[in-house]
């Protein structure tokens, strides 16, 4: 499941950064910062990367996600610093109930 | 003492006045029928000055029933509704003494017990022995508003038209200041009126050929559905002089399909809220829609982007609501949106409700849709916000595609399409395929709001 999540995060930051053309979001990694500290990602890019994504995850496990809600705002540590983190949230909401 | 418009009506005769179900009724019809249903009230001992719901909408004889209500000074409450509980909730919050229903060519008519003391507004209407009139706000955003008009005031300010040969389709209901607009100017001119008994495209074409349809009054969603059934293609329209577009923003690219389509045909825009009734507009030109308030009745102000108005048709007020958006000079807050240009020209351009702010960018829906619209595989849309905790609010389109378009690629052909044309923050981030925009039974569209 990890590596299926991790390729529709990246497919998707590839998808939208053939409009933002920035150099760190061509090849991104686990370690590629998103939005916060460093982050890559203006917010109205999160918004649409996120939307995305949950789309795409929704189809690929049948299963209806929110990512951008006030449970992932209100989070320890947002999950959208990283691919990582925001895999992480992914992954943890797909294994709950 | 019959009211000027009775005498108006009674003057123009044999001249057809109303097209309806296949017959042609003539001024003196209706002239008859209003009689006759003056008396209908007697014998029923409606009093004058009672509150009267009419249920039913446009025909021959609720037309004249109107009318008669009106002669006999009573406040009238058209209901076009079908469904039960919210005809029992607008008698309630109408203050309705009596019912007087449409069914089956008969009218029937039901008196109706009740304990609540008369709201002041209607005692004082009284008071002056003048008409009136209760119709209802949309209530796309909370419980609909009942407002009171004064239909003495309302009606004479149509006492100037002068007679002039025109067929004018209602497309709006009864229920509605657009629809009773156009009945009034009509009648008040002795031009005659084409009922539609619904408000297909299809159906719409149908009529404006078979009865030489020269004005149609209709808004920009009905127009926009009536562009992509092409039923224009498959009637003979060139009856047709006048579209006249009101009740919500007309998209810019629409307007110039419809010129495109429809070339000899001028587009006007009509402004009016029930609130304040019709207000006098000119339109600059057909190919935009910029107008001009110019009505000797109605003083306008912009205030932080809104249009204010002060209008001598003015409603007296609100029976079940706040006047929240009137201020103690007189002036009616519309929620309109304008944009200012030179000589006095402005256009609207949203509604301040709908305004989506994407982490503090405002975003008009009505640009947006303009934009989408202009997208080959679209033939509908509806733009509007959607709350999202990153940006407070985010974009969101639901899109009908014309037949055939694959759904899948769609969010990023928009997407590519609109990058070329607006800021990044108005493009829609969410993009829902649907069988049909939400519009509303007047052809108006209802923009979500979560």
């Amino acid at each position: 499941m990890r590596n299926e999540i991790i390729k529709i995060v990246f497919e998707t930051i590839q998808e939208l950064n053939e409009d933002l053309e920035n150099e760190n979001l061509k090849n991104p990694t686990e370690e590629t910062k998103l939005y916060g500290i460093n982050g890559n990602l203006k917010s109205i890019d999160l918004v649409t990367l996120v939307s995305d994504i949950e789309t795409k995850i929704s189809e690929k496990f049948n299963k209806e996600i929110i990512l951008a809600d006030e449970k992932a705002m209100s989070q320890e540590r947002s999950p959208f610093l990283s691919v990582k983190s925001l895999a992480d949230y992914i992954e943890k909401l797909l294994n709950e109930g | 003492m019959p009211s000027w418009l009775l005498d108006r009506i009674e003057s123009y005769g044999e001249l057809p006045c109303i097209f309806y179900q296949d017959k042609s009724y003539s001024y003196k019809e209706l002239t008859e029928e209003i009689k006759n249903n003056i008396s209908f009230l007697e014998k029923n001992q409606i009093k004058k000055e009672e509150t009267v719901a009419i249920l039913g909408d446009y025909a021959f004889k609720t037309i004249a029933l109107f009318f008669a209500l009106f002669e006999n000074k009573n406040i009238i409450v058209p209901i076009t509704s079908k469904a039960q509980i919210e005809i029992e909730e607008r008698i309630n919050e109408a203050y309705v003494e009596t019912i007087i229903k449409y069914d089956k060519e008969q009218l029937i008519c039901k008196k109706l017990t009740t304990n609540k003391p008369k709201h002041e507004f209607l005692v004082s209407l009284n008071q002056k022995n003048h008409s009136g009139l209760i119709l209802f706000s949309s209530g796309s955003t909370g419980k609909p508003k009942a407002m009171l008009q004064d239909l003495d005031i309302l009606t004479e300010v149509f006492q100037d038209r002068t007679k002039r040969t025109s067929n004018m389709l209602v497309f709006l209901m009864f229920d509605h200041i657009g629809g009773l607009n156009t009945l009034f100017n009509a009648l008040s001119m002795g031009a005659s009126i084409t009922i539609p008994e619904n408000r297909k495209a299809d159906y719409i074409c149908a009529l404006i050929e078979k009865h030489k349809v020269n004005l149609l009054p209709a808004s920009p969603t009905f127009l926009n559905l009536l562009l992509i059934s092409e039923a224009h293609n498959k009637y003979d329209l060139s009856s047709l002089k006048v579209i006249t577009y009101g009740t919500e923003v007309m998209p810019e690219s629409l307007l110039k399909r419809l010129k495109n389509t429809l070339p000899r045909v001028k587009l006007i825009q009509t402004f009016g809220t029930s609130e304040t009734g019709i207000t006098k507009v000119t339109s600059q030109s057909s190919e935009n829609t910029f107008i001009k308030i110019d009505d000797p009745n109605t003083e306008y102000k912009i205030v932080e982007g809104e249009l204010w108005l002060k209008s001598k048709t003015r409603m007296i007020g609100y029976l079940n609501h706040e006047m929240d958006n009137v201020t103690d000079d007189g002036w009616y807050k519309t929620g309109d949106l304008v944009e200012t240009a030179e000589n006095g020209f402005i256009k609207i351009i949203g509604r301040v409700k709908e305004v989506i702010n994407v982490g503090g960018e405002k975003v008009l829906p009505a640009e947006v849709e303009s934009i989408l619209l202009q997208i080959p595989q679209i033939s509908d849309c509806m733009v509007y916000g959607e709350r999202n905790p990153i940006t407070g609010q985010i974009v969101v389109a639901d899109l009908v595609l014309k037949d055939g378009v694959e759904s899948g690629k769609i969010k990023k052909e928009v997407r590519n399409f609109c990058k070329e044309k607006m800021d990044t923050y108005k493009i829609p981030v969410k993009i829902n395929v649907v069988d049909k925009t939400n519009f509303s039974e007047r052809f108006k569209k209802i923009r979500r709001k979560t």
